[in-house]
């Protein structure tokens, strides 16, 4: 009998393009990122069986590991997800080579060029080479430099450079990196990595907008009266304070997961499905985007920070009680901020974008709200008519809601609001991969579609510029406001819609 | 067709010349342009339907080897007008046979081999070679070579560029002088395919010739006996040669629409209760249905029982692994506008008994058009739970099927299509047992 655990006739009807012979070379290979992240998307590849016969995978780091080691502590970050696949990770495990390596000290990368090549050949990877750095960001441009200096990247059809975000801390740090990474390789060898791209339910705005006749022609300032963006996590800032404590809410989330959200919700319909048509028209929408008063910006912004919370069960701590967080540190773990794009298509519509960490709710979703019908014809049984909604959520329940108004039942002539839902797991039943798993096949196949362009970044950067030069010259301007742990934030951010006669979606 | 800067015209070389030529001039040019770094296509290219027109005057030249509307519009007109079923195919043997009889044979302008769709010329081939058979029995062996260089519109540091060389002649002095310089041509690193774009019927010495030779297949079932057909699919699989038919290409979007009925988790139970599946098709040979079926079955692991042979409908029986019974049949409809294609499938019904209450039980309905979903929901269809879909109808030309096929093969028999044939020749045999 077939199984009703998976759709049998979907069974090998996915065609998955398939990567070339490839060597993924992977700096700060002890780090969090390689375990948590990248070996589990490249294990899942492999179980997809999309990893070519030719592969490697080179850890590089510090540490004075061998092959053996790496191979033998991957496995034990890992257990849980090998403990049903034991077989295939023995055999996916030779893949994995190891090669202490600082990138600073030129002969580590010499050496390890040499290492490469053996590896190369044992192998067969053809002399593709993907880069990943998943290092410090100080290190970007410099690891840049050691590899182009040792000829790793001089082929641009061979080989190529993931930088993991964030990208820079500012425009012109973000400017000067960019220059940096570009004089050692060419653009087309440059992938920014934002791992929101890399899901489905990011990549599906492009489909719904651009596959469906009915969205586009309202997808304007015409009928669209405002957007919401949200992004909020649970979890508290946990062994990560260090990075936290430089970087915040702004720079760690909005700057970069949001505001590419913001771009494939507002870009324009690119001419082509191809990299440089979307990212052309990406980089267009985000250089219209602006604050909503970029000379006052207090006013369009709030930052919060999380204080003690929780319950009698579980107490919370406040994000200053944190080990590792300055006792007054003015990091926010929270931002909602007001956007305007300056374009024909959105002028005049406001986009909100708000982040946080020990918000009550792990999600993140696009909320367009729509203008009201110009006469109320009929009373709504819940005082006014709500306006249409179309929410897009991307996680988790991945899928989409529409909100719209039907006639109450009953002998009077009252409206309603009901929702018409689209849930990825009712209509598919298969869980989507993760991001870095779709990232790291583009990159190895050298599409570069969900990576973030270089005027993308300086882009999303120039938008927030205003906010950062506030924070860092005047920041009793930009007020931290407490916000107790598993609230929706502090009371001041519904203060940011309520001016405009409107409240944050409580999804 | 995708812009192209020919570097040179089609130049006639003796044949035993074209292989030094071709070396001659990729060496002269620049390093870094010794061609693109993609695949060798050859293709038989008989287009007898096109030159049989020609030559009966019925469109004007150049003969060009794409099926084009002119030709399809002209051939369907023909069809009616000597009094053939308008069931006719436009690649029966029958119209053939007709447009031979009188035939004239005269010279005209044969560009065979130089025009590409814009399908496969994006995908920048390293080398096409047309083996471009004519009608004249008595017709010698001619050979033309040419590069040319599409202009690219994205990066323009890779070589795409690629040369057309073109061998025409009658199918003997093709096999016999011809296949000689195919060795030569063969261009060792890259992948080679042969896309056989005629019946698999004809010209039997010369596609043995190339599967000899270990080169990768494409063929088309819809053209060709079914017996033929599966003994060459049985024989490949065997021998372990990657083939594809564009005949299961096309079956795609009904793959994929049969799949994405049942991709909601709470649809799954369905398939566990299949009891019936009928499959319409096109009439012509009936092989495309065949797979369908056989790949139903291999997913859902049926074991084939028995096969019913009554000329327009065949029924086939299955059995599930509990002992339960399924019958399926194909049967073939008379339509009055034919597709390019004969023998494609036009719709399908599956029932799924779960209760001796018809209400509850289930009829998934695809059909390519909306007719054809009525015809299937007729007879208390619609007292079940009815799912209905209408599969987008595969007008696509072979080019744009090879295409789709170049770009996405890993190089071997798709793994679908191999269990798919496996079932499909059991079955086969089983009628003529």
């Amino acid at each position: 009998m077939s199984s009703t655990f998976s759709n049998p006739l979907r069974l090998g009807l996915r065609q998955e393009r398939v990567i070339s012979p490839q060597c993924l070379i992977i700096f700060g290979a002890s780090g969090d990122l390689t375990h948590r992240k990248l070996i589990p998307a490249l294990f899942e590849l492999y179980l997809q069986r999309r990893i070519p016969s030719e592969f490697a995978i080179v850890g590089c780091a510090r540490r004075p590991w061998s092959d053996q080691d790496f191979r033998e502590k991957m496995k034990a970050k890992l257990a849980d997800q090998i403990s049903n696949n034991e077989k295939e990770w023995d055999k996916f495990s030779n893949y994995l080579f190891y090669e202490p390596v600082d990138l600073q000290q030129s002969e580590h990368v010499v050496r390890l060029s040499k290492r490469l090549n053996e590896i190369d050949k044992l192998q067969a990877t053809h002399g593709n080479k993907t880069f990943y750095l998943s290092v410090s960001p100080n290190f970007y441009g410099s690891g840049c430099k050691a590899l182009k200096a040792a000829g790793l990247i001089d082929d641009p059809k061979k080989s190529r450079v993931v930088i993991e975000k964030p990208f820079g801390r500012d425009y012109s740090s973000a400017k000067k990196l960019n220059k940096i990474v570009q004089s050692c390789a060419d653009e087309s060898q440059i992938y920014r990595i934002d791992h929101y791209l890399g899901k489905e339910t990011v990549q599906n705005i492009l489909v719904m907008r651009f596959a469906n006749t009915i969205f586009e022609p309202i997808w304007n300032r015409n009928y669209i009266s405002s957007v919401q963006i949200t992004s909020s996590e649970t979890v508290g800032v946990e062994d990560r304070a260090g990075y936290y404590e430089s970087s915040g809410a702004l720079r760690d989330m909005l700057q970069n997961h949001l505001t590419q959200m913001l771009a494939v919700t507002a870009m324009e319909p690119p001419g082509k499905f191809e990299p440089e048509a979307i990212r052309n028209e990406k980089a267009k929408v985000l250089q219209a985007s602006n604050l909503a008063d970029e000379n006052e910006p207090w006013n369009c912004c709030i930052r919060g920070q999380y204080a003690k919370g929780g319950n009698s069960l579980k107490r919370l701590k406040g994000y200053r009680d944190e080990d590792g967080v300055n006792l007054n540190s003015t990091t926010e773990t929270y931002i909602a901020t007001k956007v305007f794009i300056d374009n024909w298509r959105w002028q005049g519509v406001p986009f909100y974008l708000r982040t946080g960490k020990r918000l009550p709710k792990r999600l993140g979703e696009i909320v367009l709200t729509f203008k009201d019908v110009p006469v109320h014809l009929f009373e709504s049984t819940i005082i006014n008519p709500a306006p249409n909604q179309l929410i897009l959520r991307i996680q988790p329940n991945e899928g989409a809601t529409f909100k719209f108004e039907v006639k109450s039942p009953g002998s009077g002539m009252k409206s309603r609001p009901v929702e018409m839902e689209f849930s990825y797991d009712e209509s598919f039943g298969e869980p989507s991969d993760e991001g870095y798993v779709r990232l790291l096949a583009d990159a190895m196949l050298s599409d570069p579609t969900l990576f973030t362009r270089s005027d993308e970044v300086e882009a999303a950067w120039k938008l927030y510029t205003p906010l950062i030069e506030l924070m860092e010259n005047a920041p009793w301007k930009l007020p931290i406001h407490k916000y107790e742990s598993m609230t929706w934030g502090p009371p001041e951010s519904d203060q940011l819609l309520s001016k405009d006669n409107l409240f944050w979606r409580r999804p | 067709m995708k812009p192209q800067l020919t570097l040179q015209a089609p130049l006639e070389l003796p044949h035993q010349e074209i292989s030094n030529y071709l070396n001659q001039l990729w060496i002269s040019e620049e390093e870094d342009s010794s061609g693109a770094n993609t695949f060798t296509l050859m293709v038989w290219q008989p287009a007898w339907l096109e030159q049989c027109l020609v030559q009966n005057g019925l469109i004007n030249g150049p003969i060009t080897g794409i099926l084009s509307p002119e030709i399809i519009k002209v051939a369907k007109k023909f069809i009616i007008n000597k009094g053939l079923p308008h069931t006719t195919s436009i690649n029966s043997g029958e119209l053939l046979d007709l447009l031979k009889e009188n035939l004239l044979i005269k010279d005209h302008e044969d560009l065979r081999g130089q025009f590409f769709e814009s399908s496969i010329s994006t995908l920048n081939p390293r080398r096409l070679i047309t083996l471009a058979p004519t009608l004249n029995k008595a017709s010698e062996i001619k050979t033309f070579v040419s590069a040319y260089c599409p202009l690219s519109e994205n990066n323009i540091t890779q070589t795409i560029c690629g040369d057309l060389v073109v061998v025409r002649g009658d199918s003997n002095s093709i096999y016999e002088k011809g296949l000689n310089i195919i060795d030569e041509l063969t261009i060792k690193d890259l992948p080679t395919w042969l896309w056989w774009n005629g019946s698999l019927d004809e010209a039997q010495e010369i596609f043995n010739f190339f599967t000899d030779h270990g080169i990768r297949l494409i063929i088309d079932t819809a053209i060709g006996s079914p017996k033929r057909c599966l003994k060459i699919l049985d024989q490949s699989i065997r021998s372990n040669k990657a083939i594809n038919d564009l005949n299961w290409v096309r079956l795609k979007s009904w793959r994929e629409s049969l799949a994405m009925i049942f991709d909601p988790p709470t649809r799954r139970p369905i398939l566990d209760h299949i009891s019936d599946i009928d499959i319409d098709i096109a009439e012509g040979n009936f092989l495309q249905a065949l797979f369908l079926i056989s790949w139903i079955s291999d997913k859902l692991e049926w074991e084939f029982s028995k096969i019913e042979n009554y000329g327009e409908l065949i029924k086939i029986e299955f059995e599930r692994n509990n002992g339960e019974k399924i019958s399926t049949g194909i049967n073939s409809v008379p339509l009055g506008n034919q597709g390019i294609h004969s023998g494609q499938v036009i719709g399908l019904r599956l029932i799924s008994k779960i209760s001796e209450v018809q209400k509850n039980n289930t009829c998934v309905i695809l059909g390519c058009e909306s007719v054809e979903c009525m015809r299937l929901e007729a007879g208390g269809m619609a007292d079940m739970q009815l799912i209905e879909q209408v599969v987008p109808n595969a007008f696509s030309s072979s080019e744009s099927d090879v295409s789709k096929l170049l770009g996405s093969s890993r190089g071997n028999t798709s793994p679908l299509f191999e269990n798919s044939i496996k079932v499909a020749v059991k079955i086969f045999n089983s009628i003529n047992n």
